[in-house]
């Protein structure tokens, strides 16, 4: 039986090492160790080369070699007879690989020693199975966990979703067969990214924060390319504490990004409409190979038709008619009242000691508050406040929508007694349970 | 040529032992060793090897006796290379008994590392096993980093 190079698929998720031998012209044999082999086509397979000099050496004075790949799921062995064809440093090929290995060596803080100098580009002669008395058969890939009809089912989902907060959770609910699943939207007015939904963990760790660049996530974003890893055994986790208390919360002003502590594979996809990057679809999970090639391309096919809707909800958000609100004082007189505190400097707020925000969806909060507090009023629209001088508002005029929905979101998180609710297109309500009382603090 | 010490117990620790040889028109080809015995004042290791499972690889020997053999530690990474010429016998009891040891040490460590013996198996096979008896001339530092490739020690 002939082996076809496609069969063997998850040999080149880069679970088991694969390894390969060279010969000098004076005969001399090499044996190394290869970071990572890529299925290019039917014929040809890719090896990044880093440091592998005597390989790359070799290759050149005599092209003929063997590379050995391993199945990660019953260890059978396979035998490439390979000759080395072109290097190539530059083009998709060699970006999607430069991609790979930088989001995955700065995870092991080897960012600077793992550069990728060029892709060698091999064609394969022959496969041959390695004897073995435990496996003698190809086992064939397993089908895809995301066939295109889910992938249809979860965009159709999105784009019955009218917006920002329908669609984020069409996204999440869309992409239901996977245990762990996070969207991020990029801050327009820095390099970060902010949780806006989660599905799967103890905590939505909506609010948590990400730099552009850094880890999966961030590499996804800065290049604007899926990355995917499928063994994070040897990796360490990106984020610093997994299982952040609200008491930490408290102390440094962040809220720390949800995660799962044994994930092996992570996919994290980035949201492009318009050539910007409007955020990032990530997935983890705690098994080997969660992930296949074809789950990376369904997903990525999803990521970007959010990032279309998503920029379509925040311009047809509309500016809400004016507050047509009863004459009537609706200022909140019973209960016990609870404290917000305004820090000006990065504008966070804490509700009774509880950190809840920072930015400016927190700006955004004791705007309202305070409008409260002085007319009564618990209604307004996207219109004035955006064209409010207190607010300061960065300009931005398409973000208003995600910024409200992430002050929500959170307020419902914090159980707060203040909360947030979109009550048409472009106007939002304030519902209180208690009286506030709004203090503004210097540091 | 002298194995020192440090290198010698490097190679008998559970590390994975691969092997590269080549036929007479320099076609290379792969296999694995399982287990590793140094005679370090000859400047001799013999490795085991199943010529069931890499009949090519011990065909090569006997024909060019061209041999270099990587040992790498899979938790850590840390390699080395050495190179020179082989000459295949038939296995002792000595070398039986030990590759059954190595391939159980190996197993434990790699399932240490999450993967289990199912799945290790098939890169442990003592199955027909043969001795490669090799006469060190080079040995090369292989850890991934900027020392990769690097030749620390020739045989004068």
């Amino acid at each position: 039986m002939t082996i076809q190079l496609q069969d063997l698929a998850a040999c080149f998720e880069g679970v088991i090492p694969s390894i390969i031998a060279t010969a000098a012209p004076d005969g001399m044999p090499n044996i190394s160790y290869l970071s990572h082999v890529v299925l290019v086509d039917d014929e040809r397979v890719a090896l990044s080369n880093q440091f592998f000099s005597k390989t790359a050496a070799n290759v050149r004075a005599n092209p003929v070699a063997a590379v050995l790949i391993v199945t990660p799921r019953d260890g059978a062995q396979y035998q490439l007879d390979v000759t080395f064809d072109q290097s190539l440093d530059s083009g998709d090929l060699f970006d999607d690989m430069a991609v790979h290995l930088r989001a995955t060596s700065t995870q092991m803080g080897m960012g600077g020693i793992m550069r990728l100098r060029g892709v060698d580009i091999y064609r394969v002669r022959a496969v041959r199975a390695v004897p073995s008395p435990a496996t003698a058969v190809a086992e064939p890939s397993p089908a895809a966990s995301l066939p295109l009809a889910a992938v249809a089912a979860a965009t159709r989902r999105i784009s019955e979703a009218v917006e920002v907060s329908s669609i984020v959770d069409a996204v999440l609910d869309g992409l239901h067969k996977f245990s762990h699943a996070m969207l991020l939207l990029k801050d327009p007015t820095c390099q970060r990214l902010v949780t806006i939904g989660s599905r799967g963990y103890g905590r939505s760790g909506i609010g948590s924060e990400v730099p552009v660049g850094e880890g999966v996530i961030g590499t996804a974003a800065s290049e604007r390319r899926p990355v995917r890893v499928s063994d994070m055994s040897r990796l360490r986790r990106f984020g610093s504490a997994v299982q952040a208390s609200s008491s930490d919360e408290n102390r440094t002003r962040t809220i720390a990004l949800p995660g799962i502590p044994d994930a092996m594979s992570q996919v994290a996809l980035p949201m492009v409409v318009h050539g910007v990057l409007r955020g990032v679809l990530f997935l983890e999970s705690s098994k080997r190979l969660a992930f296949t090639k074809e789950d990376e391309a369904g997903l990525a096919i999803v990521a970007a038709h959010a990032a279309a809707a998503l920029a379509l909800a925040e311009s047809e958000a509309g500016e809400g008619q004016p507050v047509m609100q009863p004459a009537q004082n609706n200022l909140v007189t019973r209960g016990q009242p609870f404290r917000v505190v305004h820090y000006a400097y990065d504008d966070s707020v804490f509700i009774d000691n509880e950190y809840l925000i920072k930015g400016v969806p927190g700006r955004l909060l004791t705007h309202l508050l305070r409008i409260h507090l002085r007319e009564g009023r618990t209604e307004f629209t996207n219109r004035e406040i955006r064209l409010s001088d207190e607010l300061r508002l960065p300009d931005i005029k398409d973000n208003l929508e995600t910024r409200l929905l992430l002050l929500r979101r959170r307020l419902e998180e914090k159980a707060a007694p203040v909360q947030l609710l979109r009550i048409g297109r472009g106007r939002v309500r304030l519902e209180l349970t208690a009286p506030a009382i709004l203090e503004e603090a210097a540091n | 040529m002298l194995i020192n010490p440090d290198l010698a117990a490097f190679m008998t620790s559970p590390v994975m032992i691969i092997l590269g040889t080549r036929d007479d028109a320099l076609v290379p080809e792969i296999a694995r060793a399982v287990g590793a015995i140094v005679r370090p004042e000859q400047g001799c290791v013999d490795l085991i090897a199943s010529e069931w499972q890499w009949p090519k690889t011990v065909a090569n020997i006997r024909a060019n006796g061209r041999l270099s053999v990587t040992f790498a530690r899979p938790s850590d990474y840390v390699s080395y290379q050495v190179k020179g010429h082989a000459a295949v016998t038939p296995a002792s009891a000595e070398h039986v008994a030990l590759a059954a040891q190595y391939m159980d040490r190996m197993a434990a460590a790699l399932a240490d590392l999450g993967l289990e013996k199912r799945i290790t198996a098939p890169w442990l096979v003592d199955r027909d096993p043969v001795t490669l008896r090799l006469a060190v001339q080079e040995v090369f530092v292989q850890t991934p980093g900027a020392k990769a490739g690097q030749l620390i020690e020739r045989d004068q």
